[in-house]
């Protein structure tokens, strides 16, 4: 199953980019060779033998917008710039993308040869008297294959990501393995065990009531209600590490498994801590509002969840990756 | 009310932890543990753990991470807008509810967007945290958690987590029109 929906994501992914890129290579969308007027308001003239000006580069928005065909907000879009221009008046251009730079420049900047840079030329340029400002025609350099470079540059970056996520738990994962340790050895976890036998022997009929795996299980999900992540996730491995000792085809999920991370995917809390924190600092009158309906939400997830893993385990594809087990 | 069970349960997780470790290591010395060989022996499995999930966690992010830069998304927000439309799902919200079993970064980022464009207190901002609150990653649990005892054949987890997901945000749908709904 994991391996339908890992292809389809790679495939989806990359026909999309194509397709999108496609679309916008047909309807022009970048404007590439097509010059947009802009007015150039100067700072800084060049002095001796240099032939860079500096200044601003300001479009109205209803100018960019009809250019682009895109409705962005704003009076006007303003980016500091520098430009070389020659003897005839031909020269080149450059800009930094900023905070307040319109999405569809930044999405350029994104592609485009220097990395959050645009660049292009000066088709003509046309100085007012007190060469305090000018008028000139610029085109900017060629945007194409957009999305498919956004998809190299994804893979590549999440990669990265990947590992930095997994050797980031290192220091907690030690962390809590070692107290978990400490209440195994105490006998703390059994006794925690004991109390909720009549719901976990329900949950996971497969894993004998008194076993390590049910105390680390429960200790996880106790976590995650309260929000505790950083806790959440090593009890939850160490509660896989404890259910794979009741595999009996190593490499495949048991059902048990398969009951416990549903539990986890949907993510039962308390306090959707994240939510309330974004909706607060978005300004919210009551950012606490959503934790009935999230905990609402939530009761939906895992009540279908459940029913759902309990139904699927039954079913003959799944019984038969575990049944090939003893062969 | 909310204010109040938040403060309760915020109170709870404040001292969850230390209250966790001052009674599992109390406990532990009166029971005549050797609480620090016994610390040291368990933590020593950290290392191998966190090493074990790289791979599995790189093949799963590496596929969404396409998946997001590709602009899919936008396409079968657009095919399935129709779809939602019926049961009354904002289509803006249609992403939020796409993404979030996917990416929690991505999905965080656009409920962060929408409610930047529509307010936190709109009817789509509540939504879109609602939607948020009502599921996990659950592409990044299986990865993590299956990668940990290197089980490659997830078998019905991963439909299960999905059916999970979409029943969540079907209720967070439901529950939001019954009490903030247009």
């Amino acid at each position: 199953m994991l391996n339908y929906v890992w292809i389809s994501l790679i495939a989806i992914g990359i026909l999309a980019a194509v397709g999108n890129d496609i679309k916008d290579e047909s309807a022009n969308t970048y404007r590439n060779g097509q010059p947009i007027s802009i007015k150039f308001e100067i700072h800084a003239a060049p002095t001796g033998q240099s032939s860079t000006w500096k200044g601003d580069f300001v479009v109205t928005i209803d100018e960019f917008n009809k250019f682009y065909g895109v409705n962005a907000s704003g009076s006007e879009v303003r980016q500091t710039v520098t430009m070389n221009i020659g003897e005839l008046g031909e020269g080149t251009f450059f800009f930094s993308t900023t905070e307040g730079t319109p999405a569809r420049w930044k999405e350029m900047a994104k592609s485009a040869s220097a990395r959050d840079k645009l660049t292009g030329g000066i088709k003509s340029i046309t100085f007012s008297e007190n060469k305090k400002s000018a008028v000139a025609q610029v085109v900017f350099e060629p945007i194409r294959f957009v999305k498919i470079k956004a998809v190299t540059q994804a893979a590549l970056d999440y990669a990265n990501t990947a590992v930095e996520i997994s050797l980031g738990l290192i220091g907690i994962m030690a962390l809590w393995l070692g107290i978990m340790k400490i209440a195994e050895e105490a006998g703390l976890i059994k006794v925690l065990t004991k109390m909720l036998t009549p719901l976990t022997r329900r949950l996971f009929p497969d894993v004998p009531s008194d076993h390590p795996a049910i105390g680390a299980m429960i200790m996880n999900i106790a976590a995650n209600m309260l929000g505790l992540s950083n806790a959440a996730t090593p009890m939850g491995l160490k509660a896989m590490e404890e259910l794979n000792k009741l595999n009996t085809k190593l490499g495949t999920a048991t059902n048990a498994m398969c009951t416990f991370l549903v539990i986890n995917t949907s993510g039962l809390t308390l306090i959707p801590a994240t939510a309330i924190a974004v909706r607060a600092a978005a300004g919210s009158a009551n950012p606490a509002l959503i934790i009935g309906t999230a905990i609402f939400g939530a009761a939906c997830a895992t009540t279908a969840g459940l029913i759902a893993v309990k139904i699927l385990q039954r079913l003959p594809r799944f019984k038969k990756d575990l049944e090939t087990a003893n062969g | 009310m909310a204010e109040f069970f938040r403060s309760v349960v915020n109170l709870i997780s404040i001292l969850a932890i230390p209250l966790l470790i001052a009674v599992f290591f109390g406990w532990g010395f009166a029971k005549k543990v050797k609480v620090y060989e016994v610390f040291v022996e368990g933590a020593k499995d950290g290392f191998n753990t966190a090493v074990r999930i790289i791979p599995y966690l790189v093949a799963m992010l590496f596929a969404i991470g396409i998946f997001r830069a590709s602009g899919a998304m936008d396409l079968l927000t657009s095919m399935l807008s129709p779809v939602t439309n019926l049961i009354g799902m904002p289509s803006e919200t249609l992403p939020m509810a796409m993404m979030r079993p996917l990416s929690g970064s991505g999905s965080l980022g656009i409920m962060t967007e929408l409610m930047k464009v529509h307010g936190p207190d709109s009817f789509i901002g509540i939504l879109a945290s609602t939607m948020y609150g009502s599921t996990e990653t659950t592409f990044y649990v299986l990865a993590v958690y299956f990668g940990s005892v290197n089980v490659k054949n997830g078998r019905h987890a991963l439909p299960a987590g999905l059916i999970a997901d979409f029943f969540g945000m079907l209720g967070a749908v439901f529950i939001c029109r019954i009490f903030f709904g247009i």
